[in-house]
């Protein structure tokens, strides 16, 4: 029934999903060996695996009546869906990068990827969050209009570049790449800013947001 | 008060969940090797507006079978509802632990509205659960009944679904 319904999903006809799935419980299990041996490794393995159940809580519960509540188990069970859409929409974009013998994730194959899962009313949500989100990135680096776009596309790069290097000196990094068996560890120093789960005011997550821009300064060169 | 401006506006581009973890879910797939900054932000705000549509249908649900309370049955519903999220996440739900339901999962997709039953007609539940001669004594005769007639039904299953569920007010 899996295979079917990925099927129909892809109108090209590829069977990317049915070969997603094992690959997907498989880093799962590797995940979990790995975690169960690593020592050094103090984060708990459900809680690396799901999003926060508070922010899960707090967001549900904008949506929700006032006088409505949320039932303990529920949170739970929204918890792991939202956490499975991450790791769907992240498979369905992986394979295209694979496909086109490309190494990085970007928003454009993010943004194909929901509408290719079958999210199109996210899409242009979406494309609204991420002009706002360059036009914000670009005010602070300084950088005119006509070239922000083709600037950042470069600057990209070069930050990668950059947090790859940086990550080779990083031991929090090093022992997340060696027991996850990935070369390149995707994280960024400036992401242990966020690791907070609750963020404690608009201003000191503005702080946060120009030290992580402050921490690729080189974008200045 | 942010997050309401955000909602509101939409001006603000603050996450609501933790750009690690997001990045540590995406890279739990091994194919995964780097992700750029705005990818990573639409993983997460995709995620965000996938979380407010979950949210909003099985608030939908619970409404709909007069509930204050969320729980698991009214998201199981919820995802029913929706082709796209059903097909990557209805085998990832819990399996009902309830027997008392085993005519929703034989149905192939969940109802948007439950029709009320013709007037004098009873639902098959209630020769089950339903033993009190008050329900019985409302049920030959009295029209303006009909509606809350054909959903009392569905309320004994809830009241067994949720008893087990502790209730948490976070």
């Amino acid at each position: 029934m899996e295979d079917e319904s990925h099927n129909n999903i892809l109108p090209n006809g590829f069977n990317t999903g049915s070969t997603e799935s094992p690959c997907l419980k498989t880093s799962t299990m590797t995940t979990q060996h790995n975690n169960n041996n690593n020592h050094q490794n103090h984060s708990n393995k459900e809680q690396d695996r799901f999003l926060p159940i508070a922010n899960v809580g707090r967001i549900m519960k904008k949506v929700i009546p006032p006088n409505g509540k949320i039932s303990k188990d529920a949170k739970e069970t929204v918890q792991e869906c939202v956490s499975e859409f991450i790791s769907f929409v992240t498979g369905e974009a992986s394979d295209k990068c694979q496909r086109e013998k490309r190494k990085t994730i970007n928003g454009d194959d993010v943004i194909w990827a929901i509408t290719t899962l079958g999210f199109e009313d996210y899409v242009e949500p979406l494309k609204t969050y991420l002009q706002k989100y360059k036009e914000i990135e670009g005010e602070k680096l300084n950088i005119p209009k006509q070239l922000r776009s083709e600037q950042r596309l470069h600057q990209h790069q070069q930050n990668h570049n950059n947090n790859h290097d940086e990550n080779n000196n990083q031991p929090f990094n090093g022992a997340y790449a060696s027991s996850n068996l990935i070369s390149q560890p995707p994280y960024v120093p400036t992401d242990q800013k966020f690791s907070l789960p609750f963020s404690p005011n608009s201003i000191q997550n503005q702080l946060r947001q120009q030290e992580q821009i402050d921490s690729v300064g080189h974008w200045y060169e | 008060m942010v997050m309401a401006d955000e909602e509101e506006n939409g001006v603000s581009i603050q996450l609501e969940f933790p750009k690690g973890r997001v990045k540590k879910i995406m890279a739990l797939d091994k194919d995964v090797k780097r992700v750029s900054s705005e990818a990573l932000f639409l993983v997460s705000r995709s995620t965000e507006l996938f979380l407010q549509f979950l949210a909003e249908k099985s608030a939908q649900v619970a409404i709909e079978k007069k509930r204050k309370t969320v729980n698991l049955e009214h998201i199981r519903v919820a995802v029913k509802r929706h082709q796209p999220t059903r097909d990557f996440l209805l085998d990832e739900l819990p399996p009902p632990s309830q027997a008392a339901k085993p005519d929703k999962p034989t149905q192939p997709a969940g109802r948007p509205k439950l029709d009320p039953a013709p007037r004098g007609t009873r639902c098959i539940d209630q020769f089950f659960r339903k033993p009190e001669p008050e329900n019985t004594a409302q049920a030959p005769g009295q029209p303006p009944e009909n509606p809350a007639q054909a959903q009392s039904p569905e309320n004994p299953d809830q009241d067994q679904a949720q008893s087990p569920v502790p209730v948490d007010e976070s």
